[in-house]
């Protein structure tokens, strides 16, 4: 009876209320720190990995797990193999006319779907999806049949149009944010000033949209160059891309020069970031607060609405 | 007018030929490795079979396995950068994003250093006389479990990431001024504000999952095959169309239900947010 009436003062419920602040304080540093922990070592987890490629890469002897010394030797390796570097060739070739391509569609698309609402429009956002929501392997599946009813051997057609089929949503996206970002009266300024809809485009949105499609150019650059699954099934005789090449040496054993490759590559990549710009790269992967949006969950947020 | 060119290479190149596929997984197989015009599901039968079915349902297994990983580890490392300082935050998101576009090859032969019995944890292992004789994990199952979570982690944390910042994240504050504890300001609003995050997440990486071919191969030694795996080798090797014809469908079939499951998750979530 004292007990209860002890802790109804409002003295000992202050001290209650205290200690459960305290546990709440435990609680939280437990559950922070839980989470910030599973979150470095995930950091650690994507970076080990490429700093031992780096290392790997200059090591006399990489197949035994200690430093043996360093050496070059693997970079000109990598530049004495001519398949290597005829297979360099055909990426380029296949990444630089899709990545071109499919830029030039994107930004078609999305100048048509920032600016119109038109009848077809969720049939085609739901087309320009299926490419991101069906598996790449079935993708390559679906165009090699397409290739040989057309009676077409398989070759930098077939991988150019597939790597179309890869990059042209991620373009798409990308620019249809930009354009929706754009201030609309800047076109109606051009046309009250006298421009017909086409000089309007070329001398007002396109020099607005310009970083954008160089960020577009870039990424489907990048998703071309590296992809090998499509390039797997779609390349032909003759046109065997890096990466495919890579895995054909792969497959039958290590081959210690892929860690030099793997190096520029990584260099490679950082180059390509370091263009884009980390601004335009974030607002790309990760969606763009606000009108202009393209990423990720957004595509998702769409597709769901569009079935 | 302006579609025009995007509309006719989706059509010519997505659409039409899922639509020749799914023909084709219809046919019977020639003997030249073409197809014979007949009209028959015993292509599906054929992957009805125990060895076949085998392979899906390991693949829907591991698939699942790799979905619930990332998408943990996802909302862990979404949430803790979403909590880091706002200038500080494209910082780690490219953190991210450079091993994603790192090429996938090199991504994945990189965990062969690191695993292989010559490898920098056996040989780690050893110094340290934890364990002298090497542990053979080059190829094992532990290892392609380690290369699609490695493969597929940034996806994990890009929706979620995503959803938390367009989200009003005062709340959190709100609530724990109101004297809400961790665990419960995760479960009643951290993951509720994420959940539509998560779910893009899931449908990003579960049927992509199943599709993968290369981690298996060169971390797995080809066993333990994925549907990717069926498909390549049934397709490229044996070339038997048909049968690879309809390993597709059912991996088209997958992908939509997933859809349907996400879609239909994200609507009620909507609701009850509303």
């Amino acid at each position: 009876m004292t007990m209860t009436t002890l802790s109804q003062t409002p003295v000992a419920q202050g001290l209650g209320q205290g200690k459960r602040a305290v546990l709440r304080r435990i609680e939280s540093r437990i559950v922070d720190g839980a989470i910030g922990g599973v979150s470095v070592v995930a950091f650690l987890f994507l970076y080990v990995p490429i700093v031992a490629l780096i290392i790997f890469s200059f090591d006399r002897s990489p197949l035994s797990s200690s430093w043996t010394g360093f050496t070059w030797g693997w970079y000109t390796t990598l530049f004495h193999d001519t398949f290597l570097i005829g297979a360099l060739k055909v990426s380029l070739i296949v990444a630089v006319s899709s990545a071109v391509v499919s830029t030039v569609m994107a930004l078609m698309s999305a100048v048509v779907l920032s600016r119109l609402a038109f009848k077809g429009k969720r049939a085609f956002m739901a087309m320009l999806f299926l490419p991101l929501l069906v598996p790449e392997i079935v993708l390559s599946v679906a165009i090699i049949t397409m290739m040989s009813r057309l009676g077409l051997s398989l070759g930098y057609g077939s991988l150019i149009a597939g790597h179309i089929v890869l990059t042209l949503p991620y373009g798409t996206l990308l620019l249809f944010g930009a354009a929706t970002r754009l201030d609309p009266s800047l076109e109606e300024a051009a046309t009250d000033l006298g421009c017909n809809a086409f000089s309007a485009f070329m001398r007002v949105i396109f020099p607005l949209l310009l970083p954008a499609v160089f960020a577009s150019l870039l990424l489907s650059f990048t998703i071309s160059f590296t992809d090998v699954v499509m390039s797997n099934f779609a390349s032909g005789v003759g046109t065997t891309t890096l990466p495919v090449y890579v895995y054909g040496l792969l497959k039958t054993g290590i081959s210690p020069e892929i860690n030099a490759l793997g190096t520029l590559l990584v260099v490679g990549t950082l180059v390509i970031v370091g263009i884009i710009g980390m601004r335009q790269l974030v607002s790309i992967m990760a969606g763009q607060s606000g009108r202009g949006k393209a990423g990720p969950v957004e595509l998702a947020e769409l597709n769901a609405e569009s079935n | 007018m302006l579609l025009a060119p995007a509309c006719l290479v989706l059509l010519a190149f997505v659409v039409i030929p899922l639509v020749l596929v799914f023909r084709d997984s219809l046919d019977a197989p020639s003997i030249y490795g073409g197809v014979t015009s007949k009209l028959t599901v015993s292509n599906y039968t054929t992957i009805f079979q125990s060895t076949y079915l085998g392979v899906i349902r390991h693949s829907l297994l591991v698939a699942a396995e790799n979905t619930i990983l990332c998408v943990s580890v996802g909302y862990c490392v979404a949430y803790w950068i979403v909590t880091r300082p706002p200038s500080r935050q494209p910082i780690l998101i490219l953190l991210l994003i450079v091993p994603f576009w790192t090429d996938f090859i090199v991504r994945t032969f990189t965990w062969i250093n690191l695993l292989s019995d010559q490898g920098v944890l056996n040989g780690l292992l050893r110094v340290t006389g934890i364990h002298r004789t090497p542990l053979q994990l080059i190829p094992s199952s532990t290892a392609v479990f380690i290369g699609l979570l490695y493969a597929f982690l940034p996806t994990a944390v890009l929706p979620i990431y995503a959803a938390l910042r367009n989200s009003d994240l005062t709340l959190l504050e709100a609530a724990e001024d109101l004297g809400c504890g961790r665990i419960a300001l995760h479960r009643r609003i951290v993951f509720p504000l994420a959940s539509v995050g998560v779910l893009a997440s899931a449908l990003l990486i579960f049927v992509p999952t199943m599709g993968v071919y290369v981690i298996t191969v060169l971390l797995g030694g080809g066993k333990q095959l994925l549907i990717g795996n069926l498909l390549e080798t049934v397709y490229l090797e044996f070339r038997d169309i048909p049968l690879g014809a309809a390993i597709s469908i059912v991996m088209v079939v997958f992908m939509l239900v997933t859809l349907a499951v996400v879609a239909t998750a994200s609507n009620v979530l909507r609701k009850r947010v509303q």
